[in-house]
């Protein structure tokens, strides 16, 4: 792939992968640490992906994936991420409701485990497919649809006893 | 048992997800589809995990923004032509100076002193130069991120 149309499709996943590490690493700053460093490593070594073995998305998401747990790994084991997560804040541009919303969901979604989160932002917020998604977290196709179910059913009974 | 009660009988459970995400064959969605004419609770269950599925795909789960990352994405080309500048003036600068310094030691005409103090400039230079590359290999032997695999 040329280097301006990976950039370009990068760029455009730029959010996505944020909202990934985010909800991995417990908040905004080291997230938007780990998808810059992401970046570095893909251009250091544009040859690594091989679009003959499949698209752009889930590989880069990979790397991302990959270099929040590289992060969580070295981090101290005593270090919580929970708090860190349902604390971070939105864009001033937001109106109050939708800060709210997003708030409540942030809180929600902090209580759940690190792998229902992750499964949820891949596909909920990126909209990626099942087979997308089997490829990035490493698991059978197969086992997608019920972690994501389960994750789901989790999620809603959060909010739900909330509201 | 007739065709209504079959359906009703047992709950879609995981197939609800894959309904709302379309992954499901034809044949599993017209399943979950009937059953959901018949029963209330997946009926319920489909309708609130489909605004759940909406809530999150317009939620502001990262607010950085393209022009962030488009930043981001040209930090490794600076880093690599400001690596390449640096590359080319210092090797420009001490081949210049290798040249400037043996005619400068072999001239004739130039006293012992002005010739050590000279020396004095150059080694000066040439040891900060070192211990500046040397604290850039350190900081490289310490990447906490150079172990992550692409």
């Amino acid at each position: 792939m040329k280097k301006p149309k990976m950039q370009q499709q990068l760029i455009q996943l730029g959010n996505g992968a944020h909202a990934l590490a985010t909800q991995m690493l417990g908040n905004g700053d080291d997230a938007a640490d780990a998808v810059h460093d992401s970046f570095v490593k893909v251009f250091k070594k544009p040859e690594a992906y091989d679009e003959n073995k499949g698209p752009l998305t889930p590989w880069f998401l990979r790397v991302v994936r990959n270099q929040c747990l590289d992060l969580i790994r070295r981090r101290r084991p005593t270090e919580d991420t929970i708090d860190e997560l349902s604390d971070s804040a939105p864009g001033p541009e937001a109106s109050l409701e939708i800060i709210q919303r997003d708030q409540e969901l942030r809180n929600a979604l902090s209580t759940l485990s690190s792998a229902q989160r992750e499964i949820i932002v891949l596909r909920d917020y990126m909209d990626l497919s099942y087979a997308e998604i089997a490829s990035v977290l490493e698991i059978a196709q197969g086992t997608v649809m019920s972690r994501l179910h389960r994750a789901r059913m989790a999620l809603k009974e959060v909010i739900e006893s909330h509201e | 048992m007739s065709n209504t009660n079959q359906f009703a009988d047992q709950h879609v459970g995981d197939q609800l997800s894959g309904f709302i995400d379309g992954e499901l064959t034809q044949q599993q969605r017209q399943f979950v589809t009937l059953h959901c004419e018949v029963c209330a609770d997946c009926q319920e269950n489909l309708e609130r995990l489909r605004a759940l599925r909406e809530r999150i795909g317009n939620a502001g789960l990262s607010e950085v923004g393209e022009d962030k990352w488009r930043e981001t994405m040209n930090d490794p080309t600076v880093e690599l032509t400001r690596g390449i500048g640096w590359l080319l003036f210092i090797v420009g600068m001490l081949i210049i100076a290798g040249i400037g310094l043996v005619g400068f030691l072999f001239s004739d005409g130039i006293s012992v002193g002005m010739k050590l103090l000279m020396f004095a400039i150059y080694g000066g230079l040439a040891t900060l130069f070192f211990s500046v590359l040397r604290q850039r290999l350190i900081e490289r032997k310490t990447d906490k991120y150079k172990d992550v695999e692409v």
